[in-house]
């Protein structure tokens, strides 16, 4: 959980995260890097899903089961949720929500792995 | 929340930066009742009254998220109270926490003024009700 694959998912939500800041300083529309940015993110952290479940599964460690849980479910509905909720506005806030979510995805990401370390709520 | 055949055009407090902020506030409701219900299920007896702080929490960012979204007149009115009980909360849970410790060993979005997630918590109410200043209907050409 703590591994490459989630570091790697952190990385290359903030190198999005930068990429959208460079197209809203320069006025820009989101672009297709971005988007494809935000389909190839979203299939790891679908993988981040499974493979957390999976590993779930077969610990029979003691920690907080349902929060973790939650967190790796709330992490693969925030792309989709702030692309669908970008689109219809054509002004650069949709960019800043597109933005906002690669931002607050790594954090959600480290929760992820807080909670299956053993810190609670 | 909004629907493909609806005008492009929502209301004001969705558009432009509204767009970002709905977003945010939506991020903590999720936030906010995610841990919220985690806690009353599964250490309620611990600390009943902080649950229930966190609860009310949940509940402010919920309504506020959508009263901001939907944007009409009642909205409005909707979004203003609980944006203030919001403001209310997190600055007497702030002070709290900050004077009596011992009775927040739980904590919830608003301990510390939302030390835990880089103060947003506090901010986010100021802003909220600004916008709704910002975008109140015919209060631009004249004071």
């Amino acid at each position: 959980m703590t591994g490459w694959y989630a570091t790697s998912i952190i990385v290359i939500a903030l190198i999005f995260a930068c990429w959208g800041l460079i197209l809203i300083l320069r006025n820009r529309r989101p672009d297709l890097f971005l988007a494809a940015g935000g389909v190839l993110i979203e299939l790891l952290v679908i993988g981040f899903l499974v493979g957390g479940i999976v590993q779930m599964i077969s610990s029979d460690r003691d920690f907080a089961r349902a929060e973790f849980v939650c967190y790796l479910i709330t992490c693969t509905a925030i792309l989709p949720a702030a692309f669908i909720w970008a689109r219809s506005e054509k002004s650069r806030a949709g960019l800043a929500v597109i933005i906002v979510a690669y931002l607050v995805l790594p954090i959600l990401i480290i929760r992820v792995q807080q909670v299956w370390a053993g810190s609670g709520v | 929340m909004s629907s493909p055949e609806q005008p492009p055009v929502g209301p004001a407090t969705g558009r432009g930066f509204g767009r970002v902020l709905i977003a945010v506030y939506a991020i903590f409701a999720v936030a906010a009742t995610a841990r919220s219900a985690v806690q009353i299920a599964t250490k309620f007896a611990e600390a009943p009254l902080a649950y229930l702080l966190s609860a009310l929490a949940a509940v402010i960012y919920l309504v506020a998220t959508v009263a901001l979204a939907r944007g009409d007149k009642t909205s409005r009115r909707v979004a203003t109270i609980s944006i203030s009980i919001e403001l209310i909360g997190v600055l007497v849970v702030g002070a709290a926490s900050l004077f009596f410790p011992d009775a927040f060993t739980v904590t919830s979005v608003w301990t510390g003024f939302g030390s835990g997630y880089g103060f947003i918590p506090l901010v986010l109410p100021i802003v909220g009700l600004w916008w709704l200043r910002h975008t109140r209907p015919q209060s631009r050409p004249k004071k």
